[in-house]
Parts: structure tokens; C-alpha cells; sequence
């Protein structure tokens, strides 16, 4: 008897999961993102609740996920055939590898339809297109990189925002003399160094050294230009125009902001997000004593000052070729980016990349930065992002080098060039 | 007789059984087996089969193809410089490890054997082991804080002793960053061996110390010419587990310096990581992880046999 019980136990065990998820009617949706700080977590599941509300036929499982635990799961994922429906990239050269290895499903006919893709701004789909084709919906974020700065100290010394490099080497002058680190900078993270780079890079010859030689269309990594930024970077260190043992400071857990709460440096080069760390951090030193200007143009510099590094964007969502429901997904997606979603998201600080986002903005730093963005002539994405990821991870490490003034300039020039021309074969 | 036949009939060859003879017990021991087996079958062994087939491809991970490119990813591996200056900062945890770690455990050890009995060591036996309590990726932030240059503690404590040129970016600085981590390492897990040597010196028997001291040997060489030689099988074991724990380590590095700064605190775990994650490449990172799971093996097995002749030896 007991062992008659025990068998039909093993065989409720084994059949009954199974049957039970057949007898479920409902479309399932799994859904993975990595808004899991702030009020991230609310902003998507109240566009997946109203989703849902609208359409009872589908059941979508949100799963935040962190930074990077993310980058881990989604790949492992993909790579053993069991992605979810809907998944984030940043955009860029990680996504075009899915792209190539046949993981992201084309979503141009949903964007083309009745335009739909008006709605966001134009330099948010450049980094989901590839090959003429949309591969994902912007919807998170504006993310430029700005010089955050201490209008205290700088009240203090009297100085006035650099609107030129030379201005700003002076600047750091004075700060230097004053025993204070011009800039905080935490480069155990890497990409953080990296923005100086791509600005200088930027400001001396425009966007399209920069795209040449990374698509190998006829440019180099050892342009002059390249060589030019890495002495500018070089320069600032030795004079320095940056806090002690940086490559050693982690910015994640938050080792550069501490040296601006210290007044210990004074400025920040930094992707607009760090205004809601300031905010949530220190709201009194995001109240008294933060000010943010673009960074400054290079005298004789071919790229337009206007130009800003970032992303606009910032998180992008795509669906899977795997996905048994993608109109549905698709569906879904449009409630994170409906108005009532971007209105929340500025709400919450945040600049979605849709057109007419900048008349929403009330906070003054927000639309100082919205400004930035809006005048830009062009957004370059983080080199980092941009790349192949291979390519990506050489070039972090090329700059903690040359911020630690281990390589010298042609030596860092050399090394991207060598890595970018064997990877693409040419 | 023919001794194909004969093996088929018995099971046997020569002296040598080659199938134990399927009986009731051995049944009963293989199904109890059964499910380890199953297990380590499948996240052990496999996992290890699949990295050395994986080697032999360039593959990004996710991709539905990959490319076969035979020894391609091994002549990249031992051309790789990287690689090579992973492995040698291995041998310096390796060495320091042992170096360190080992006497000051044995140290600790034998202090609270001796004052064992008054309540003052028994709480230093508990605040000794809390380094071990605390979860690596904890240990790491804290240790980062305290070697920040701007606001961490070991420098202002080096220029209160009049110190002030040894201070210096610890974590920042490519010649002390691996060396800085170390250190931490060593905090971590000297009391796991001061555990494992106190545990031993416990069961070493009362009447020998009691005979010895009888005969006019002094506590120091008591230690040293009879606890020590007793618990000596403990200490090989410690010393296999600190080398193939420090070849194939990995936690607080990345935590504190993800390897950097450019390399300089690069082991082959952070750089195998490095390369089959964040890179995507899976294929050359399965080659680390294949050369790391070969070199520990190695390794491993020498010192096991090494150490079983110094025994008999001894």
C-alpha cells in the first residue's frame, strides 16, 4: 500500500508539472531588463500591468536582473538556445554580434508601421541599426557625458566654467595649486577614463576618425588625431589634473563621487545618470554646490564643439527570433514607451528618447542637459559599446594603461590599431 | 586454457580481477553511488570535456555556429603574455600563501593550544576566525576602502609613525596592487588553517606532553620535535588545499582590482573570466580554463607524490 502511494506521488511529481503548464490557456511573455535601482522596477511594471490589463489572453513574467549578473545570464542564455522573449542591450557592437549570431528578431516591419518609429528621436535608433534594418526600441534613458562640477569651489577661486581646453588647463591650474584634484576619477571600472578619450578624440577630428578606423573604412587607429588625444590625456595626468591612484578606485561603489563630496576635486567628466546618484547620495551637495557645462571645444580642433559622447537611448529592448508571441511582445513594448510612460520616466528624472521629450523637463539641471543633447551635431556612442565587445574590452584596457602612463600614446594608438585590423581582417 | 576464456568465465586475469563479481553487495553499493555519480558526471566531469572540446573552436558563445581551428586558440595561449604573467602572479599567491599563511596559522595554533584553558584565549580563538565568517566579495569592499589613497586608513596610519614615504595608491599602483590583494588573502584565510592545525595539535595525546616534559623537554621543543611531526599529515594537506585554493583563485581579485591595474594583479581565473565572458570569446577562454584545469592537476599530483616519499622518507 505504501509503496503504491509513494509511486503515485513520483508520477503527480513528474506528470503534474507538465500538465499543468499545458493547461494553461494564457500567452506567456518572459520579459528580462536591469532597471532594478530607483524607481526603475515600478516604471516597467506599470506599463506591463496596464499591458496586461488590456489584453488578459497574455500572462508576461518581469525578471529584473543586475548590471552585470545580466551580461553573464543573457549570453548564457542565448547560447544554450533558451532566451527570453524579450531581453535589453545597450546597443552598439554587442548587439550587432547577437544580430550576426541570429538572436535578435528584425522589428523594422512593426517600427515602419504607421511610422512608428517618428515617435523617438533619430540618433536613438543609430545604434539598434544595422545592416538598413531596426533591431530594438529605445526606451530607457539620455545618457551624455557632461563635466559635473563644484560651483563652490569654483566660486571659491574664482574660476569660470572653461569653455575651451586651454581654459580648462588653466582651471586645473589653479585647482592643482590650491591642493585640490582637478578631476575624480575612478578607473578600476575603465570606461570611465575612456570619455576624456573619446571627447578629445571628438573635438580634434570629428566623429568620423573615430568611425573610419572602426569600420575600417579607409581610417586608422594611428591617425594622428588618436595620438594627438592620447597626449592631451597624458598631459592632464601629469600635471595632476586627476586624484591620486585612480586606476585603483572603483567607481561602482561610488570611490569618485566621495572625492567630490570631500571637496577634494572638483570636477567630474561622467554620463548624465550621475546627476540621480548626486541626488540620492548627498541631495544637499546635488543642491548647493552642483553645476554641469559640456565639455570644452579644442582650439583648432576639426570636430564640432557641439558634438556630445553618450547614448541616447540607453536601454534598448529586443525580442527574441525564439518568441512563440512576437506581435504581442512587441505590444508590449510600446506601453514602456506610451505617454503616460514617458511622462513617468521624466517624472523620475530620467529623459526618454522621444521626440518633444525636452517641453516635459522641469528640473534645471535636466534641461541643461537635454539642451546639450538637442544642440548636439552628432552623438557618438561609448567606443566601448560601439565596438565589437572583443574590441570593447582592448580598449578599456588600452586606457588604464595610457591613464596610467605605462604606454605612451603611439604605443596606445598602436595597440588599437593592431587589435581592430586582426579582428576585422584587414 | 585459453585466458580470454578465462577472463570471461571468472572475471579474472592473472592475479587481477578485472569486473568485480556482480553480487547483491556491489549492486546495492553502485545504486547508492548512482546519484553522486549522476551529479559529478554531469557539472564536473562534463563541463571539463566540453571546455577542452570547446578550445579547439573560435565561438562568441551564442552564435549557432562555430568554427573548428584545431590548435589555433593553444599556440595563441602560450604566445600570450597575458597568460604568462597570469600564471607567474598564480605562483606568487601560491608561494606567499604557503609562506605566510601557514606559520602564522601554525602560530596562532599553537598559542591557543597552550592558553587553551583560560577563557581570554578561548574568545581570541572566536575573534581570530571571524575573517572567515565574512563573504569575499564583503571583505573585498572593505579592503578597498581602507586602501583608498584619499580616505583609507593605511596611509594616515603610516604617516602617524613617521612613515610618510611608504605611503602610496596601494590598489592604484601596478608594482604593490597584487601584493595589496594578497595581503587581504592572507587575513582571510590564516584562520582556516589555524582551525585545521588547532583541530590537530587537540588530538595529538595529553601523556605524550606529559612524558615529554617529564623528560626535560620544554614546551618549545615539545612543539617542535613531537606535535609538529604528529600533525605533519595535516600540514601536507593544508599546504595541497592553500596551492590548488591560490592557482585557481579568483574572488577578491576581482572583487578589489578585476586584475588590473593593466594586468598587473592578473590571475589565470579573472583572465579566463575576462576572456569567455565580457570578450565573448568562449572559445579562447575554454583554452584558459583547460591550461588552468591541466596546470592544478599537475601540480596537484606532484605534490601528492612528492610529499607521500618525503613521508616514507621521514
Amino acid at each position: 500500500m505504501r509503496k503504491l502511494l509513494i509511486l503515485a506521488l513520483i508520477l503527480v511529481m513528474v506528470v503534474g508539472t507538465g500538465s499543468l503548464a499545458s493547461a494553461r490557456q494564457t500567452k506567456q511573455i518572459t520579459f528580462w531588463h536591469i532597471q532594478v535601482t530607483g524607481t526603475g522596477p515600478e516604471l516597467i511594471q506599470q506599463a506591463v500591468d496596464r499591458y496586461m490589463a488590456d489584453n488578459p489572453d497574455v500572462e508576461v513574467e518581469v525578471v529584473p536582473m543586475q548590471n552585470d549578473p545580466y551580461k553573464t545570464r543573457i549570453r548564457t542564455a542565448m547560447g544554450a538556445g533558451d532566451a527570453p522573449c524579450v531581453f535589453m542591450s545597450w546597443g552598439g557592437g554587442p548587439l550587432y554580434e547577437y544580430v550576426q549570431s541570429e538572436q535578435v528578431l528584425d522589428l523594422t516591419p512593426y517600427m515602419m508601421e504607421d511610422d512608428y518609429y517618428t515617435r523617438f528621436l533619430p540618433a536613438s535608433l543609430s545604434n539598434v541599426t544595422f545592416d538598413e534594418k531596426i533591431w530594438g526600441v529605445p526606451v530607457e534613458n539620455t545618457a551624455v557625458a557632461v563635466i559635473f562640477y563644484n560651483k563652490q569651489i569654483f566660486e571659491d577661486y574664482g574660476l569660470e566654467v572653461p569653455a575651451t581646453w586651454d581654459e580648462l588647463l588653466e582651471v586645473a591650474q589653479t585647482l592643482i595649486d590650491n591642493g585640490i584634484a582637478p578631476f575624480s576619477l575612478a578607473n578600476k571600472t575603465k570606461w570611465t577614463s575612456s570619455m576624456y578619450y573619446m571627447y578629445l578624440v571628438d573635438r580634434l577630428g570629428g566623429p568620423e576618425v573615430f568611425a573610419s578606423a572602426a569600420n575600417r573604412t579607409g581610417g586608422s587607429f594611428e591617425d594622428p588625431v588618436f595620438v594627438q588625444a592620447g597626449e592631451m590625456v597624458q598631459q592632464l595626468v601629469e600635471m595632476g589634473g586627476f586624484n591620486e591612484g585612480f586606476n585603483g578606485l572603483d567607481y561602482d561603489t561610488g570611490q569618485g563621487r566621495m572625492l567630490m563630496y570631500a571637496n577634494q576635486a572638483a570636477m567630474e567628466l561622467m554620463g548624465s545618470w550621475e546627476a540621480s546618484n548626486f541626488l540620492a547620495e548627498n541631495e544637499e551637495f546635488f543642491n548647493d554646490s552642483l553645476g554641469v557645462f559640456p565639455f570644452p571645444a579644442v582650439e583648432g580642433g576639426a570636430g564640432d564643439p557641439s558634438n556630445v559622447v553618450g547614448t541616447v537611448g540607453d536601454n534598448y529592448y529586443h525580442i527574441a527570433p525564439t518568441c512563440e508571441y512576437p506581435d504581442e511582445a512587441f505590444q508590449m513594448l510600446q506601453y514602456l514607451i506610451d505617454d503616460e510612460s514617458v511622462a513617468l520616466r521624466v517624472e523620475a528624472g530620467r529623459i526618454p528618447p522621444v521626440v518633444g521629450v525636452a517641453d516635459m523637463i522641469e528640473d534645471p539641471m535636466l534641461s541643461q542637459i537635454m539642451d546639450i543633447v538637442e544642440n548636439a551635431a552628432s552623438v557618438q556612442l561609448w567606443y566601448d559599446q560601439y565596438l565589437p565587445p572583443e574590441l570593447g574590452e582592448v580598449h578599456k584596457d588600452v586606457m588604464q594603461a595610457l591613464f596610467g602612463l605605462e604606454i605612451t600614446p603611439e604605443q596606445a594608438a598602436a595597440q588599437h590599431e593592431e587589435a581592430v585590423a586582426e579582428y576585422f581582417g584587414k | 586454457m585459453n585466458s580470454v576464456a578465462h577472463v570471461r568465465e571468472t572475471g579474472q586475469f592473472g592475479r587481477w580481477r578485472l569486473l568485480p563479481r556482480l553480487n547483491a553487495d556491489t549492486l546495492t553499493i553502485f545504486l547508492f553511488l548512482l546519484p553522486t555519480l549522476v551529479l559529478i558526471g554531469i557539472f564536473v566531469i562534463w563541463p571539463i570535456v566540453n571546455s577542452f572540446q570547446l578550445s579547439f573552436y573560435k565561438w562568441n558563445g551564442i552564435a549557432p555556429t562555430r568554427e573548428f581551428i584545431e590548435f589555433d586558440n593553444w599556440s595563441r595561449l602560450l604566445r600570450d603574455d597575458i597568460f604568462v604573467k597570469a600564471f607567474r602572479n598564480n605562483l606568487v599567491v601560491v608561494s606567499l600563501s604557503i609562506a605566510i599563511q601557514m606559520p602564522i596559522g601554525m602560530g596562532l595554533a599553537v598559542l591557543l593550544d597552550q592558553g587553551g584553558r583560560f577563557f581570554l584565549f578561548r574568545l581570541f580563538k572566536t575573534i581570530y576566525f571571524f575573517p572567515m565568517l565574512m563573504s569575499s566579495v564583503a571583505i573585498g569592499i572593505l579592503f578597498k576602502y581602507i586602501y583608498d589613497p584619499s580616505f583609507g586608513l593605511i596611509n594616515p596610519a603610516l604617516e602617524a609613525v613617521g612613515l610618510d614615504s611608504w605611503t602610496r595608491a596601494w590598489l592604484g599602483n601596478t608594482d604593490t596592487s597584487l601584493y595589496a590583494v594578497i595581503a587581504v588573502i592572507c587575513w582571510q584565510y590564516t584562520p582556516f588553517y589555524m582551525v585545521l592545525f588547532l583541530a590537530a595539535l587537540t588530538s595529538v595525546p595529553e601523556e605524550l606532553r606529559d612524558a615529554s616534559l617529564i623528560d626535560g623537554a620544554g614546551e618549545g621543543r615539545y612543539y617542535w620535535h613531537i606535535a609538529l611531526p604528529l600533525v605533519s599529515g595535516t600540514v601536507r594537506t593544508a599546504i595541497i588545499l592553500s596551492l590548488i585554493g591560490s592557482l585557481k583563485y579568483f574572488d577578491l581579485i576581482w572583487v578589489m582590482t578585476e586584475g588590473g591595474p593593466s594586468n598587473s594583479s592578473e590571475l589565470m581565473a579573472t583572465y579566463m573570466y575576462k576572456k569567455a565572458f565580457p570578450s565573448f570569446e568562449v572559445g579562447y577562454g575554454s583554452t584558459v580554463a583547460s591550461a588552468l584545469f591541466i596546470i592544478v592537476m599537475g601540480l596537484a599530483v606532484f605534490m601528492l607524490l612528492f610529499t607521500r616519499r618525503f613521508e616514507t622518507e621521514v
